[in-house]
């Protein structure tokens, strides 16, 4: 017991001094905490697995001394480049126009204490029904790897094996590594560890959700996204499943948020000093790389959308360079992580195997009918809502309207672009998938909608017009 | 401020709706949550590690083994299941190796797969085999 606390605290301490190293400011206020320590889990769990498989890859026996001298390392770093000026926090001001009643407030209240406990109560007896994760590929394919990893000793590659296809040995393993790095503090297999973690995924994406938005938009948008997504049944049901696509939402939603929060910021000019917001985005989005190969096409889709977007804001070369430069800094350590798993640990993935049939399958005017009805049903059926919630959000859209200043924001037309391309990226694989078709979509389509979605509702919102308008990043 | 705030009784009326949705949506949710009378004996660990566990301690720490198996529905979750126990061994569905692990839930076979010999029967239907080639 003494030594699994002694592996959450490396894990949330690393996660922490990672988040502080990039944070623009020093800042006591409520949000901002809540902020970086949402972060910190993710980044926390993300370091866990990445210390674990470079300790597999190298031989280490002696894991604990690895966690140490990271942690070690990470310190040191942060006190080195924070040695620089860093402002304190500005007295934050408490002024909040709403455009609610404030009897609409209370209710907002009312209704994240209910949400929050019915999913709390939720997702912690389905966690009990189903230790070992609910669902075929928490065992034939997450926690496989993870016993791999664990059991394997020197043989852990043996998990990766060409004998085994079904069990997805192409996947990342963001999710194995940091489960199989619990295990090893623990001396033992626990169910609890992968039960646990998805916990952490599933309510840390909501309190990222909220926070970030608290910062952008205030508290009464912040807590209406909040509920959204707490009342959104597969999301909760999902993050007990032991699957990868709810900590893939939450770096998804780290990536976007983070670039949101960015280019808030760096309005007003300073830009320099919100830099660190891009290095995190970039390394959140490369964990998400680390996490599942949806993570691998994302990361692709907000380079893009970076450049597409900051070239037509921003207009100067030198300003763009800057950006992408820190986005590709935070990047890099998980690219080169996932380039060497894909390299020299697993097998080619089942998806790009034959080349001449995936042309063929693309000639196929059948196959896009499908998918397009496909995610259109599925745009009206996800999320196991009794009235769906995209129909409630468009209705919403329409009595509120947009917020032109935000929607026109670098950040946030990046990360509308990069969802859309991730999106028609799913689309594509669809097309040329060698399974059948209808069987592919029916079991992965709501797990691809379920990635996509904690950030699609922060975006709704943050593009929402109404709520209170707080002086959000740049002004404390 | 750079957003001036603007009233309206539309906006909240639609979010009050949103919300009042949202909360149906959480009492779907507790709705079909399993409550603590119905947590059951957990089908994974019986039907994985805990019907494999004598298996296992007879066979090697790492390397391939063999699988037979019956046809059916519950065929590929067997197979997954059995591997799922027996890791970090990797078990390959096919008899052609030197060990090979049966797993007959519904009815074991009576006379051994083609070129394999019965090695120990663990009951339960779980089955050692060898192949016939290997000393």
């Amino acid at each position: 017991m003494g030594l699994a606390l002694t592996a959450v605290t490396f894990c949330l301490a690393s996660g922490y001094v990672i988040v502080a190293w990039g944070w623009p400011r020093r800042s006591s206020a409520f949000p901002d905490l809540l902020l970086r320590a949402w972060l910190a889990t993710g980044y926390g769990v993300g370091l866990f697995s990445v210390i674990f498989f470079v300790a597999r890859v190298l031989g280490l026996a002696h894991l604990i001394v690895a966690d140490v001298g990271v942690l070690g390392l990470v310190v040191a770093a942060f006190f080195l480049l924070r040695a620089r000026d860093m402002p304190p926090d500005a007295p934050r001001s408490s002024e909040e126009n709403s455009r609610f009643p404030q009897w609409f407030g209370r209710i907002l209240t009312a209704s994240l204490a209910i949400t929050l406990g019915a999913a709390l109560y939720s997702a912690v007896m389905r966690a009990l029904a189903h230790p070992h994760g609910e669902g075929w590929d928490a065992f034939a394919i997450w926690n496989l790897h993870a016993r791999f990893l664990f059991r394997g000793g020197e043989h852990w590659r043996d998990g990766f094996s060409t004998l085994i296809p079904w069990s997805h040995p192409d996947y990342p393993l963001l999710l194995p590594a940091a489960v199989a790095h619990f295990w090893t503090y623990l001396g033992r297999e626990s169910q609890a560890a992968p039960a646990i973690i998805g916990l952490v995924f599933t309510f840390s994406t909501v309190g990222l959700l909220y926070s970030a938005l608290f910062i952008l938009r205030g508290r009464e948008q912040a807590m209406l996204a909040a509920i959204a997504l707490l009342s959104t049944p597969t999301f909760i049901a999902q993050g007990t499943w032991q699957y990868a696509d709810v900590p893939l939402s939450f770096f998804f939603l780290a990536t976007v948020a983070l670039l949101c929060l960015h280019d808030d910021g760096s309005r007003e000019g300073a830009a320099q000093r919100f830099r660190g917001l891009l290095v995190l985005a970039g390394l959140a989005a490369g964990l998400g790389a680390w996490t599942k190969n949806e993570g691998v096409l994302f990361l692709a889709a907000i380079i893009v959308g970076r450049q597409w977007t900051a070239g037509r804001n921003l207009g100067k070369s030198t300003t763009l360079a800057g950006y992408t430069g820190a986005l590709l800094a935070g990047i890099a350590p998980t690219f080169v992580l996932v380039a060497y798993f894909k390299h020299f640990v697993a097998p080619a993935g089942d998806l790009f195997s034959n080349p001449a049939t995936m042309l063929h399958r693309v000639m196929e005017p059948a196959r896009y009918w499908a998918i397009i009805q496909w995610f259109v049903k599925e745009f009206f059926r996800f999320g196991g809502w009794v009235i769906p919630g995209t129909v409630l959000m468009v209705g919403l859209y329409f009595a509120a309207g947009k917020d032109d200043r935000r929607t026109r924001e670098t950040g946030f037309r990046t990360s509308v672009v990069a969802l859309a391309l991730t999106m028609a990226g799913y689309l594509a694989v669809y097309l040329i998938t060698p399974y059948d078709i209808y069987w592919h979509l029916r079991s992965s389509l709501p797990r691809l909608f379920l990635q996509l979605w904690p950030s699609a509702v922060f975006l709704f919102f943050l593009g929402l017009k109404g709520g209170s308008c707080r002086a959000g990043m740049g002004h404390p | 401020m750079d957003e001036s705030p603007t009233s309206g009784r539309l906006p909240t009326i639609a979010a009050s709706i949103f919300v009042v949705c949202c909360l149906l949506a959480s009492a779907k949710l507790v709705i079909d949550t399993p409550g603590p009378g119905s947590l059951k004996e957990d089908e994974v660990a019986r039907r994985s590690d805990q019907r494999f566990a004598a298996l296992k301690a007879e066979l090697p720490q790492q390397g391939i083994v063999g699988y037979v198996g019956e046809s059916g529905n519950r065929a590929v979750g067997d197979y997954y299941l059995a591997q799922y126990a027996l890791a970090p061994l990797v078990v390959e569905h096919s008899p052609n190796h030197s060990l090979v692990v049966g797993n007959f839930l519904a009815s074991p076979p009576e006379i051994p797969p083609d070129n394999l010999r019965l090695v120990k029967d663990f009951g339960n239907g779980v089955l050692l085999f060898a192949s016939k080639d290997a000393r």
